[in-house]
């Protein structure tokens, strides 16, 4: 990690050369990436409800210092400054998912999506008496996952009872994907559910309440207030649970895997894909490093208008652990692995961990 | 498949040759006193060894039967080389050590987690039924008492985990060698010559000296017999076809063929044959190539007792002194696992 502060200091001037240039009033943007006056000390008592048993890291805690980019704020906020860059990025997202990928994001999660191979049920002995499949797609944004889940099991598996709940904090990027939703065939639909929720807290939840259009012109930060959470994810309730390109803004990964354990049902999968580092390949690393810190936040500015999202993106992703150091955290947590617990994507640009929950 | 270096045993077969002479002759004076059956090691003899392999360019990799004979203690390869890579070690010393040691080591860890343990060996079952499959997997899951989505852990690409079933197949039938060598040699271990019926029964006809002290060939002969005989003896037969089809493709050829080299190296271990001259590698070639031919042979074989693979694995292993004989058994089995990789992807609607 000690690298990362520097490539972003050495990206920097060169990009302030070419704002200057272009858009000199910009100036005073690259000093604050952030604004300081987002307000950050809303309570939430997530952390009272928790067990004792539960390690300290693993309970939220919204004072707790975490990292948001490459500064340092607490959990609190870190939960509002995503859900900031989210709203803001919501409806300009799958440019955005294009450009830090090249266009290579779609590959991945077709693949992703593949290697899990949900509603699959051996032929030769039926579907299983335990009961149908239920797949929990959390950080689901505007629907990329949960749709090719759904595609993949009732399509190509041929089985239309497996049910899909797409979760996020976010209710501007659920209410994209709730859109998008319109276009599935109507079986399709009816399996699927939005749901509202914190991913390091699944005992506070509530369906989506889609955001108006009046409300899109008006809100900020339309991210879910536990306060008003009317259900809750059971647990040992979910055989698979997917997180797409979402972990890495969690402000405490730790809880969030311990949340997923708990819904898993014994013999559960908990899969991720994320961003991840390419360093077994140096001069590959270098290229794709410069092409993040220099290009993408400029583009960013271009495209959305907005710099300081695109440009948290890219520190969040340099910030996320090594692929062995996320696959320790996911044992730690009590997952079991196969391998070495992950499998790289184009050279470690990005990176699929897996976990089994055991059995009992 | 996260096969780390698998790579390595192209170049055990080809490039590395040359090096091979001089790492080779190097170890010949190390290894002298193991070519008498039983002889006993001294301390001094495995500190000697340390250091030859330390600035050996082959670290042993490849080539782990020779260290593993000339060490008496494991502790320093345990810390070194990756869990990945012990359990070849482990298990060689194993075989070794009791000849001399009466106690029992526990069993080498494998290159599996206990989970993926607990998923290939249940869908193992049901691979004669079902083939090498999702469905095989997923049938295996629920016997795990586990959930038709828990073979999803299984990582190795978007066939999941179908590879990993095939590569489960081939590393327990090749762990399960050693074991099928004792009970093979035990007469000659035991210096009581016909004192296993078992193998006197299958004692080749190679003009050797039946039920006594067999010769290093023979012993070839019949554990390659016995590793083929593991496939019948798991109901596999009928389905290599199909995993010859997925292990050409590209991206398992290469711990398809590690694997294959791994056996071949295996095979010669076990079968006491401890020259270390610029033969090594060819050796280690031509039993690969022979023995991939012989298990070719074996899935068209209608024979009883699939007496004609016996014959034709015979045949070639006869042959295998002849030059050109190596490379023409590799051509034969690119060719043919090409043609069954063809076949099954037409049968699959792919048009090629
Ligand atoms: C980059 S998007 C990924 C969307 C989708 N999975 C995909 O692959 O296209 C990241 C998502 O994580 C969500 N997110 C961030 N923090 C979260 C949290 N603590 N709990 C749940 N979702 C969160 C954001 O709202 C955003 O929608």
């Amino acid at each position: 990690m000690a690298a990362a502060p520097g490539a972003l200091r050495r990206a920097l001037p060169s990009i302030r050369s070419a704002i200057v240039q272009v858009h000199p009033q910009n100036k005073s943007q690259l000093t604050r990436l952030f604004s300081t006056s987002l307000p950050s000390q809303r309570l939430d008592s997530s952390s009272s409800s928790s067990s004792s048993s539960t390690p300290e890291y693993a309970i939220p805690d919204p004072s707790r210092p975490t990292h948001f980019g490459f500064e340092t704020v607490t959990e609190g906020e870190k939960r509002e400054r995503v859900a900031g860059v989210f709203t803001s990025v919501a409806e300009s997202y799958d440019r955005m998912n294009d450009l830090m990928s090249f266009g290579w994001h779609r590959v991945w999660k077709d693949h992703f999506v593949a290697s899990l191979n949900p509603g699959f049920s051996p032929l030769t002995a039926g579907p299983d008496p335990r009961g149908s499949q239920h797949i929990l797609d959390i950080a689901g944004g505007t629907g990329d996952i949960a749709f090719r889940m759904l595609h993949t099991a009732h399509v190509l598996n041929n089985n239309p009872s497996v049910r899909v709940t797409m979760s996020d904090i976010n209710r501007a990027m659920l209410t994209v994907g709730k859109q998008r939703a319109s276009a599935l065939p109507a079986s399709q639909q009816a399996a699927l559910s939005f749901v509202e929720a914190n991913a390091e807290d699944l005992t506070r939840t509530r369906p989506l309440q889609p955001l108006s259009d009046a409300e899109k012109a008006t809100t900020k930060h339309a991210f879910f207030d536990p306060a008003t959470a009317t259900s809750s994810i059971p647990s040992n309730s979910v055989d698979l649970y997917t997180v797409a390109f979402g972990i890495r803004n969690f402000s405490n990964i730790p809880a969030a895997l311990r949340e997923a354990r708990r819904v898993l049902k014994p013999g559960g999968v908990f899969a991720c894909l994320e961003f991840s580092k390419a360093d077994k390949h140096p001069l590959f690393n270098a290229l794709y490093k410069e092409w993040s810190f220099r290009a993408i936040p400029l583009i960013g500015q271009l495209v959305a208008a907005d710099r300081d999202s695109y440009q948290y993106l890219v520190e969040s992703i340099e910030r996320f652990p090594s692929q062995e150091e996320f696959r320790d955290m996911i044992v730690d947590a009590g997952f079991v692995v196969a391998g070495d617990g992950y499998e790289d994507l184009t050279g470690g640009v990005a990176a699929i961990h897996k976990g089994m929950k055991p059995r009992a | 498949m996260p096969c780390p270096g698998t790579l390595s045993v192209l170049s055990a077969g080809s490039a590395a040759t040359s090096t091979a002479t001089a790492t080779a002759t190097s170890r010949l004076v190390l290894l002298l006193p193991l070519r008498r059956p039983g002889a006993v090691f001294s301390a001094s003899r495995s500190t000697i060894a340390f250091p030859s392999r330390e600035t050996s360019p082959f670290v042993n990799r490849d080539k782990p039967t020779a260290i593993a004979r000339s060490i008496t203690t494991s502790t320093s390869t345990t810390t070194r080389f990756p869990r990945r890579h012990l359990p070849h070690t482990h298990q060689h010393h194993h075989v070794v050590r009791r000849q001399y040691h009466s106690h029992d080591h526990p069993p080498p860890p494998g290159p599996f987690t206990p989970a993926e343990s607990a998923l290939l060996g249940a869908a193992y079952t049901h691979v004669a039924a079902q083939g090498f499959s999702r469905e095989a997997l997923a049938l295996g899951a629920r016997d795990a008492g586990l959930l038709d989505i828990s073979p999803s852990l299984l990582l190795g690409g978007s066939d999941g985990g179908v590879f990993a079933l095939i590569w489960w197949h081939l590393y327990t039938q090749r762990n399960a060698l050693a074991a099928k060598a004792a009970a093979l040699f035990a007469s000659e271990i035991d210096g009581s010559p016909g004192g296993s019926k078992d193998a006197t029964a299958a004692t080749p006809s190679l003009g050797g000296i039946g039920g006594g002290i067999r010769t290093v060939s023979e012993r070839v002969e019949m554990l390659a017999w016995a590793r083929l005989q593991g496939n019948d003896e798991a109901g596999v037969v009928g389905r290599l076809q199909e995993a010859l089809a997925v292990m050409a493709q590209p991206s398992y050829v290469p711990a398809s063929l590690k694997e294959l080299a791994l056996l071949a190296d295996e095979i010669l271990y076990l079968a006491g044959d401890v020259s270390v001259d610029p033969s090594w590698y060819t050796k280690r070639a031509s039993l690969s190539a022979i023995y991939a031919a012989a298990e070719l042979f074996m899935t068209t074989d209608q024979s009883p007792g699939f007496r004609e693979t016996r014959a034709f694995l015979r045949r070639r292993l006869n042959e295998a002194a002849e030059v050109g004989s190596a490379v023409r058994s590799a051509g034969e089995w690119l060719g043919f696992t090409a043609s069954a990789a063809v076949n099954v992807l037409r049968s699959k609607g792919v048009r090629i």
